[in-house]
């Protein structure tokens, strides 16, 4: 069972899931092409000295990326669930309505996890082309918040689409927008290191928190 | 998974956001410019004297300690030194102060500030441990940035920005040097002032695996490396480097024990201040230098501290006071009942982002205690037994008024059975698991 809805989910998502991969990948691509450019045009040293005192993020380009990638792979993934209440037969497969939920946020996660992890290995080859691999390190850490913010966006549009009643959807969108906001308050490099677990551990409660609206759904009238 | 646990993970989420926002929007509707208090020395009347912001617009005072009051333009001439552009307009240059005269001059050679910010200690601040080692000579009027940054580890690497490449004959030349001198790696610190505007470079001061103090230029493309003798207790914490024109001072030292010294130019000598109750971690340091005294300025968000010394750094005189924008103000004390603590997220002596709970003492309790009499009477009004609303009430208690908008947000009652009436959670859940 589960591995069938895992193959339902795939071919619901698929088309989509390489769409999104590919505007990724064409991003990076762009964010290539600017730093080869910045080092074209302006001195190495110079670049360095901002990037490493003036805290100046070259890479900045790409911080809405994840989270449009997570707001995607949701959309693909529930919309057509919601359109004349296909979801409530899909609620009425022989599988526990939590381990269902937890497979199907699973399932996207992880999609837009694969997604997140080509576009990190991107930026730190990327940033390791013109800089040390200390400043790739950094970059990673750096971008951390915005990935994560790919995972807020998903739950955070999921928690959105499924519930049903629209205060509460009010709510879900009032909150997800909160924690995506603080996602993006950096004036430079890894200012996020210290908060970031706690950062992870609270969107990864979104999660579970996905089953309430899917049971409102299910029960109401 | 039950239903119940899912709204508390997305209540623990929104209490988290409320204690984080709700405080900036506070912040953004009732803060004002007050500002730290500017206090100095004056030379005139040997007085410490103070500008501070009392009130909303330009309620500016301009204080002695002892209480006096004077026009802004008084104030300024008790301080000729800082103000002495003014006071050449105003004709009273040149200036005679306890029976020396000092001239336009005499005041430009001797007037130097020097600084020490919280957020420019180590791990106060991210920092990538790449520094450029600038030429210490050359040779024309500006400095440049050189194409190598040096990388202190396990040796000096100096890495090539043009080809993102080791410059290994670089590497090999100052490794040696600093070996050949008792350096010990790996480099355990590297204090020094990226930048190129500035007096002169003073390059870098390295500490070793010994704790040993190493000073290195590049001087005619070649490294030049002086061991600095130090005490064998003392382990320095920070350096704070200082190139400015008059070349009486190269740092401000600060050890691990949190004493301060400024370390002379070209000895290295260094001279202990003592500065009762300074705190690196929390106060802002400001050395102001003048043809007659020093006098260190440091503070917190709540006191601001001066002592005046003698050219010979002899204690002259020291006072404190708590700031004007130390003050709590009706909105802060209408905050602090309300809400039990906040998430302040920049605590200004850091760059990190902080999530580390400001509580807000006794007094959030008694928002506390309103916020859970409240939710009492909404549970009792939806007929919700506290068997049910354990949890809620908990949460209530601990979190005060985040945690009650987080239940009002989404509230207990709100499940559907099957059937299609309104029944709890819990009855609902039941036939979510059948």
């Amino acid at each position: 069972m589960i591995k069938s809805i895992f193959l339902k989910e795939w071919l619901k998502l698929k088309r989509v899931w390489l769409l999104v991969l590919l505007l990724n990948l064409c991003c990076m691509a762009y964010l290539l092409i600017v730093i080869r450019h910045q080092f074209q045009i302006e001195h190495s040293e110079m670049i360095w000295y901002w990037s490493f005192e003036l805290r100046r993020l070259l890479y900045d380009e790409i911080k809405y990326i994840p989270l449009l990638t997570g707001l995607v792979i949701a959309i693909a993934q529930y919309l057509p669930e919601m359109i004349n209440h296909r979801f409530r037969l899909s609620l009425h497969l022989p599988l526990q309505a939590h381990l269902q939920v937890l497979i199907w946020i699973g399932f996207g996660a992880l999609m837009g996890g694969v997604i997140a992890l080509i576009d990190m290995a991107s930026l730190y080859l990327i940033i390791k082309g013109w800089f040390p691999t200390e400043a790739a390190a950094s970059a990673l850490l750096t971008a951390a918040p915005w990935f994560l913010a790919g995972w807020v966006s998903y739950f955070g549009a999921t928690l959105v689409m499924v519930e049903p009643h629209v205060p509460q959807r009010l709510v879900y969108l009032l909150m997800s927008l909160a924690f995506l906001a603080l996602l993006y308050l950096e004036k430079g490099y890894q200012e996020y290191d210290h908060a970031l677990p706690v950062m992870i551990l609270l969107a990864l409660l979104m999660a579970p928190a996905i089953i309430l609206p899917v049971h409102r759904y299910r029960h109401r009238s | 998974m039950s239903a119940h646990l899912a709204r508390f993970c997305s209540l623990i989420v929104m209490v988290f956001l409320l204690a984080l926002w709700l405080p900036q929007l506070h912040g953004m509707i009732f803060d004002y410019r007050f500002g730290k208090t500017q206090l100095l020395y004056s030379p005139v009347i040997k007085k410490f004297i103070y500008k501070e912001l009392v009130g909303e617009g330009h309620q500016f005072i301009y204080r002695d300690q002892d209480g006096k009051d004077y026009s802004q333009r008084e104030f300024e001439m008790l301080i000729p030194f800082i103000y002495y552009k003014n006071m050449e307009i105003w004709g009273k240059m040149p200036l005679e102060i306890d029976a020396q005269r000092f001239d336009k001059a005499a005041i430009k050679a001797e007037r130097l500030v020097l600084e020490l910010k919280p957020v420019e200690l180590k791990g106060h601040s991210p920092r990538i441990q790449l520094f450029p080692l600038l030429e210490s000579n050359p040779g024309r009027a500006r400095l440049s940035f050189p194409e190598n940054i040096v990388r202190p580890g396990k040796d000096l690497s100096f890495i090539n920005s043009d080809e993102n490449k080791l410059d290994d004959e670089l590497t090999e030349t100052f490794t040696n040097v600093l070996t050949d001198k008792g350096f010990q790696f790996p480099v355990l610190d590297t204090f020094g002032r990226v930048s190129i505007l500035k007096a002169f470079d003073a390059g870098y001061f390295l500490i070793d695996s010994n704790h040993d103090l190493f000073h290195l230029l590049k001087r005619d493309g070649q490294a030049k490396v002086e061991r600095i003798a130090l005490p064998d207790t003392f382990k320095i914490r920070h350096i704070s480097v200082a190139e400015n024109k008059s070349r009486q001072f190269l740092a401000i030292v600060l050890d691990e024990a949190g004493r301060l010294y400024l370390m002379r130019y070209g000895s290295y000598d260094l001279v202990p201040l003592a500065l009762p109750d300074y705190d690196p971690d929390s106060m802002e340091l400001k050395i102001i230098f003048n043809p007659l005294y020093r006098t260190a300025i440091y503070s917190d968000q709540q006191t601001v501290h001066a002592v005046v010394m003698d050219r010979d750094f002899n204690r002259v005189d020291s006072y404190e006071r708590k700031m004007a924008m130390a003050n709590i103000r009706p909105s802060d004390r209408v905050w602090q009942i309300a809400t039990p603590f906040s998430l302040p997220l920049h605590d200004g002596n850091t760059r990190y982002l902080s999530l580390m709970p400001r509580f807000h003492g006794w007094l959030g309790l008694i928002g506390n205690a309103l916020c859970l009499a409240v939710a009492f009477a909404i549970l009792k009004k939806r007929a919700i037994s506290l068997r049910e609303a354990v949890f809620d009430l908990l949460l209530v208690a601990l979190t005060g008024l985040y945690g009650l908008i987080a239940i009002l947000m989404l509230p207990l009652q709100k499940a559907y059975n099957p059937g299609g009436g309104r029944d709890d959670l819990a009855a609902s859940e039941a036939a979510l698991s059948s």
